[in-house]
């Protein structure tokens, strides 16, 4: 007798989402014209003002410099943290990230595990992935979280993600409610949430490897990633989880990149590390 | 429930729809709404709307949310909303056609819960109330109604009585008392009256006795309370005294404080024995106490009779130490100058010695003329035994004298004010011309010495000579070792003069011709008066004395006087410096005071050091235009260059005074022409003073090095001068350099020189070309160079500074006639100017590109709150926020309003199509019917029946 959800809600949804952000937007722009503009301007003056000075403060200008090398039309990599436990509980009057430590009774209490609350995980991949060099170098495309739960999460790679702990779980938080989170002073969204499937976000000329501990394929990451033709992009999936292993339909190709099993953040580690040594970046 | 909707159909058949409809407006929830439904399937069967039990779903489960509005039914909504309508609107469109409205306002009818006995009663109550109103309003109104017939005037009566006494009852709850009687007053007649007016009579007297008797009883009840008050309080004096008495207390607090702590106690006591009479005994003993003087009063007074602690006597400012010097040496050479006279007049003079203090006395404490009435040094000397009135005279010749003597010390007090005041840039001209009189005079002198020198040159050579050898032995400078040993002399100075300090206290019966009191000397002659004939020691004691006498923190003049006498002494140590016997060991002790007053002066110091360096230069350029003479520096140079150096900060970056001093110094590297063995020695001399200026500074001086590296070249055999010599030579105007320090023969040992006995030699002295003066001179250079190699080994540039010189080292090395010490010694240098340089070349990079770092890619920190609650407006702007929310509320209450609004109308519209239907079926049916008739009608005409209708109705 009754009716799927997704067919009412998503029409629905459609409809007013972008009406709503469009006179969210159109009100924000008319409150507040002036500081944006201000700070625009001012943003164009310090990208104008710091090339300038660069050269001459080492106070070797006679000394040719060596050619920067150009970073267009290279091959990017992507990341997808799969089965990622994000998840906002109302626990006691406010809402918050359930995590193992601080709400082990309360999970308890609603017959869950504690032990497959794990956003730490998740926080752990994210600073490895964005810290390393080959973001620095501007290799990185973006990063993908989904989560238990099927949400779908884009994550810029010029993000800083809050190095403590309790500070990630205030931004998930916020962005799991407000559903993206925009960067301090500016109108970009640095986070946000998105629709499923994650494939129509993937380049059209890319590689899509899963890692799993199961896989009977135990590859040396630099020699596998050798293998790749220069010109492809990368997507590797990567499970956030704590126990089990990641079960996708669009991966080409799982892989094991150790004999043992390896925590996510250092399974992302190495991957960044054979990139960074095929791309030169150091 | 069911129950009751069944009664309430069974009771009012006309009510029931209604009351269904109400009862589903209450019944809201879902379980009661199911049970509705089932009850609707169970009973009436009426129709269930399908629709109704559809449930909206939750699109995510979140954990541990409890939402309010979470089993929503939208199909029952739906319906409710059209029953609503049905109640509100539709009603109102019905009555819209209409004039007048019934409301139904029977009592208890609105309220279902009620049955007829409910209603009943209350409708019973109501009428009683009504009639309360009644009776109060007036006492001869009529209830018209049959109702009130029921109720007879006597139960009305009781009423009334009943309901005035109440708030009587409340108000009176505290005297019951009293209220009893008023009561057993008021009864009676109550009883007794049943006419209305003389029950409202009593009743206000009623009301005044109560008024009085109230009033009564709280005059009582406050004269109660304060009894009871005064009992509580002399309870708790008992027990206070008690305690008092006891040894417990006594025991707790201090002695001295228990008496006052009992004459407290007694006092309260005492003024309690009016009221009772009671405890005598500590009457009496409190008595006593009070006649006895109260310990702790002893002890406060004592303590503000007790000593004070006294501050130390404090320390001793600068100004006062110097005054008390000054006191001293006045009180010695006061008590000298009394002997002088017991001496010569003991017996004629008694009169005026006595007469003398009298009158100094109040003149040294006077501060106006202090010193000025002890200008009596040289006259003192001289002529001993003159008389006080004498000496007033001679003061004031003294200073007619003064001023005949010019403008010398007119100018010279000026310039010492200019130096306080800020005018200095005014009196600029002056104090050069004052100064420019002192280099003149000094100049005269030089140029009387040179004089001297030419025409007793030859015979006093020999002789000079061995005097010198005799100062010599126990002066012992050489070149370098002067250099090193010259702050050291200057100590040992400092430590002999204390020792002679000292000592002057018990050789005051020697030295009894040294006054203690000196008045500054103004002009170079009188100093050279004073000093003259006096053996090093009494000179430096002297200018000592003359420095206590005239301090400068003690009176403003003095400074004028002070700077008056640097300048003397200067000149007076130039003039030293530029006699033929160098008396080296009074130069020495010289530099002390010298030192000592321009650390007081620093001003007028460095001016005075500017001043000659200028005048110096100018000699300098105009002596080397005469290129047959030699231009390097004379000794009087040297010392002052050398004395200036001690003086003045070698270290700083820029100084008014060393920076021209070591330019002076490198010029004379750069451009003197080495001629003789005598030009080596004095320009590695200048080398060395170059290097005590460097050596913390550590600045590059390349004229040094370049002169070490000449002085080098000049003791190679072989006379090369390849491209890259004659390139570090383009800046000396070099001439004709001969091998002037080339050895030809060995030399067994190497003595050092003695720098003063140097330059006293004339510049054709054969000593300068002999083997031994040659290896020292080398041994110097070497050992310079060695201090310059140490010096200058932070420098980056230090292997291309250094590699040619090593080179040079090398070659004079591998010489043949080489002593084994001098060879060892130019090995080590040698050696250590290698390992110096390899480490700068192992330190040395290559040049490379420059790399530019590569730029990370610009972060951006998420904004995002520390406790974030969803729908909280988290702009900083409040006034914003707030707007932006009255926005959204009036938007969603607008939409809202529309929507119902719109449904409103799909409402009414459906009524009136329903309306309309059944109008339509209606007239359609009459229409039917009608035409049925007709064509009954028209049949039976037709058929000729006629009567047939007839016969059916019957």
């Amino acid at each position: 007798m009754t009716r799927p959800f997704g067919v009412k809600g998503g029409r629905k949804r459609k409809h007013a989402e972008p009406k709503y952000d469009a006179h969210d937007e159109e009100e924000e722009e008319e409150t507040q014209p002036k500081k944006t503009v201000v700070e625009v301007e001012h943003n164009q003056e310090e990208e104008e003002e710091t090339p300038a000075p660069a050269p001459e403060d080492d106070g070797l200008s006679g000394i040719p410099i060596a050619p920067s090398a150009n970073n267009t039309n290279k091959p990017n990599v992507i990341f997808i943290l799969e089965k990622a436990s994000l998840e906002v509980a109302k626990v006691g009057k406010t809402y918050q990230l359930l995590n193992s430590d601080d709400h082990a009774n309360f999970l308890r209490k609603n017959n869950k595990n504690p032990g497959d609350y794990r956003p730490d995980i998740t926080h752990q991949s994210l600073l490895s992935i964005l810290d390393s060099p080959l973001n620095k170098a501007g290799r990185l495309r973006s990063v993908y979280i989904r989560t238990e739960k099927g949400v779908l999460i884009e994550v810029k790679p010029f993000v800083r993600i809050p190095r403590t702990f309790k500070r990630f779980a205030g931004v998930m938080l916020e962005l799991l409610q407000k559903l993206s989170i925009s960067a301090v002073g500016k109108r970009e969204k640095l986070l946000r949430t998105i629709k499923n499937p994650v494939t129509q976000y993937l380049p059209i000329n890319s590689r899509k490897i899963g890692l799993s501990y199961s896989s009977e394929k135990l590859v040396d990451m630099d020699d596998y990633v050798s293998t790749v033709t220069s010109n492809m992009d990368l997507v590797f999936v990567v499970g956030a989880m704590a126990h089990g292993k990641i079960e996708t339909d669009y991966t080409e190709d799982y892989v094991a990149i150790s004999g043992y099993p390896l925590s996510a953040a250092y399974c992302i580690t190495r991957i960044t590390g054979a990139l960074e040594r095929k791309w030169k970046i150091l | 429930m069911a129950k009751s909707s069944k009664r309430s159909v069974g009771t009012s058949s006309t009510d029931s729809k209604k009351k269904k409809k109400n009862k589903r407006s209450k019944k809201f929830g879902p379980e009661g709404v199911a049970m509705k439904v089932k009850a609707n399937n169970n009973n009436n069967g009426t129709a269930s709307n399908p629709f109704e039990s559809i449930w909206s779903r939750r699109k995510f489960e979140v954990l541990g949310q409890k939402r309010k509005g979470e089993a929503r039914r939208m199909g029952l909504a739906r319906s409710l909303a059209i029953q609503k309508r049905n109640d509100t609107l539709l009603k109102e469109y019905h009555q819209s056609a209409k004039s007048s409205l019934f409301v139904d306002k029977r009592i208890g009818e609105k309220d279902e819960a009620l049955d007829d006995f409910g209603k009943a009663i209350l409708r019973s109550q109501r009428e009683r109330q009504l009639n309360m109103k009644l009776s109060k309003k007036s006492k001869y109104h009529l209830s018209d109604g049959e109702e009130d017939d029921f109720e007879g005037i006597d139960s009305l009566g009781r009423d009334d009585f009943e309901d005035e006494m109440l708030p009587d009852d409340v108000d009176a709850e505290t005297d019951e008392k009293l209220n009893l009687v008023q009561w057993s007053m008021q009864i009676p007649g109550e009883i007794s009256a049943d006419d209305g007016e003389e029950n409202r009579h009593k009743s206000k007297k009623e009301v005044m006795e109560e008024i009085i008797s109230k009033s009564k009883f709280y005059k009582a009840q406050k004269a109660k309370d304060k009894e009871e008050n005064e009992n509580l309080v002399e309870e708790l004096d008992k027990d206070f005294t008690s305690l008092v008495h006891s040894e417990a207390l006594l025991s707790l607090t201090e002695p001295n404080k228990m008496n006052a702590l009992k004459a407290l106690v007694n006092k309260s006591i005492s003024n309690e024995q009016s009221n009772k009479d009671c405890m005598f005994a500590t009457r009496t003993m409190g008595n006593s106490v009070q006649e006895k003087p109260d310990d702790y009063d002893k002890l406060v007074k004592q303590m503000g009779l007790e000593m004070r602690a006294r501050p130390s006597d404090r320390t001793k400012t600068p100004e006062e130490i110097a005054q008390e010097e000054k006191e001293r040496l006045e009180e010695l050479e006061e008590e000298r100058q009394k002997r002088m006279v017991a001496a010569e007049d003991s017996s004629d003079e008694d009169s005026e010695d006595s007469e003398k203090p009298s009158e100094q006395k109040p003149r040294s404490i006077s501060g106006d003329d202090l010193g000025d009435s002890f200008s009596v040094n040289k006259q003192i000397m001289t002529k001993k035994g003159w008389v006080d009135e004498i000496l007033e005279r001679r003061d004031e010749k003294d200073s007619a004298s003064e001023d005949d003597d010019g403008e010398d010390s007119d100018n010279l007090g000026s310039s010492g004010d200019a130096d306080e005041g800020s005018d200095e840039d005014l009196d600029e001209h002056e104090k050069d011309l004052s100064l420019k009189d002192w280099e003149q005079s000094d100049d005269d002198d030089i140029g009387a010495d040179l004089e001297d020198e030419d025409d007793s040159d030859e015979d006093i050579e020999t002789a000079s000579e061995d005097l010198d050898e005799v100062k010599g032995l126990d002066a012992a400078v050489h070149i370098k070792a002067k250099r090193n040993a010259s702050v050291e002399s200057v100590k040992k100075d400092k430590d002999s003069s204390d020792a002679k300090k000292i000592d002057v206290g018990g050789k005051q019966s020697k030295e009894l011709d040294i006054p203690y009191i000196i008045q500054a000397p103004k002009t170079f002659e009188e100093l050279c008066s004073l000093v003259d004939k006096h053996s090093n020691d009494n000179i430096i004691l002297i200018i000592n004395r003359i420095r206590k006498s005239n301090p400068i923190t003690l009176a403003a003049e003095n400074r004028k006087k002070m700077q008056v006498f640097y300048g003397v002494l200067l000149q007076y140590f130039a003039v030293l410096a530029n006699k033929e016997p160098l008396n080296v060991e009074l130069l020495n002790m010289l530099v002390k005071p010298l030192i000592e007053m321009s650390m007081e002066i620093p001003y007028f110091a460095a001016i005075c050091a500017r001043r000659r360096i200028e005048t110096t230069r100018k000699q300098f350029i105009e002596s080397i235009k005469q290129s047959e003479s030699s231009s390097w520096p004379s000794s009087k140079t040297l010392c002052l260059l050398r004395l200036w150096s001690m003086i003045f900060p070698c270290s700083d970056f820029r100084h008014p005074v060393m920076t021209p001093v070591i330019l002076l110094m490198c010029e004379y590297l750069m451009r003197c022409p080495i001629v003789s063995g005598r030009d080596i020695a004095i320009g590695s001399f200048l080398c060395s003073m170059l290097l005590s200026v460097f050596r913390q500074s550590r600045k590059f001086c390349p004229e040094a090095i370049i002169f070490l590296r000449t002085s080098l070249l000049a003791a190679t055999e072989s006379k090369h001068v390849s491209d890259e010599d004659s390139q570090l030579y383009h800046l000396m105007e070099l001439k004709a350099l001969k091998p002037l320090l080339c050895i030809h023969e060995i030399v067994n040992e190497i003595s050092p020189l003695n720098f003063f006995k140097i330059i006293d030699m004339p510049e054709d002295s054969s000593f300068f070309t002999s083997v031994s003066f040659r290896a020292s001179v080398l041994v110097a250079v070497v050992e310079t160079l060695q201090g310059y190699v140490n010096v200058y080994e932070g420098l980056s540039s230090f292997p291309e500074i250094f590699l040619p010189i090593l080179k040079l080292l090398n070659e004079i090395a591998e010489q043949k006639n080489m002593s084994n010490a001098l060879r060892d010694k130019i090995k080590d240098v040698a050696e250590l100017i290698k390992l110096k340089v390899d480490e700068h070349h192992t330190l040395r990079r290559p040049l490379q590109m420059r790399k530019q770092k590569p730029v990370p890619i610009k972060l951006l920190n998420p904004k995002f709150e520390e406790n974030y609650v969803k729908g909280r407006d988290y702009d900083p702007d409040r006034e914003r926020a707030e707007l932006r929310k009255l926005k959204k509320h009036l938007k969603r209450e607008a939409k809202g309003a529309a929507r119902e609004l719109r449904k409103d109308n799909y409402f009414l519209l459906e009524v009136k199509e329903k309306e309309r239907s059944l109008q339509e079926k209606d007239r359609a049916e009459k229409y039917g019917r009608a035409k049925a008739f007709l064509q009954e009608q028209e049949h039976a005409f037709k058929s000729g029946q006629l009567g047939k209708g007839r016969k059916r109705r019957r």
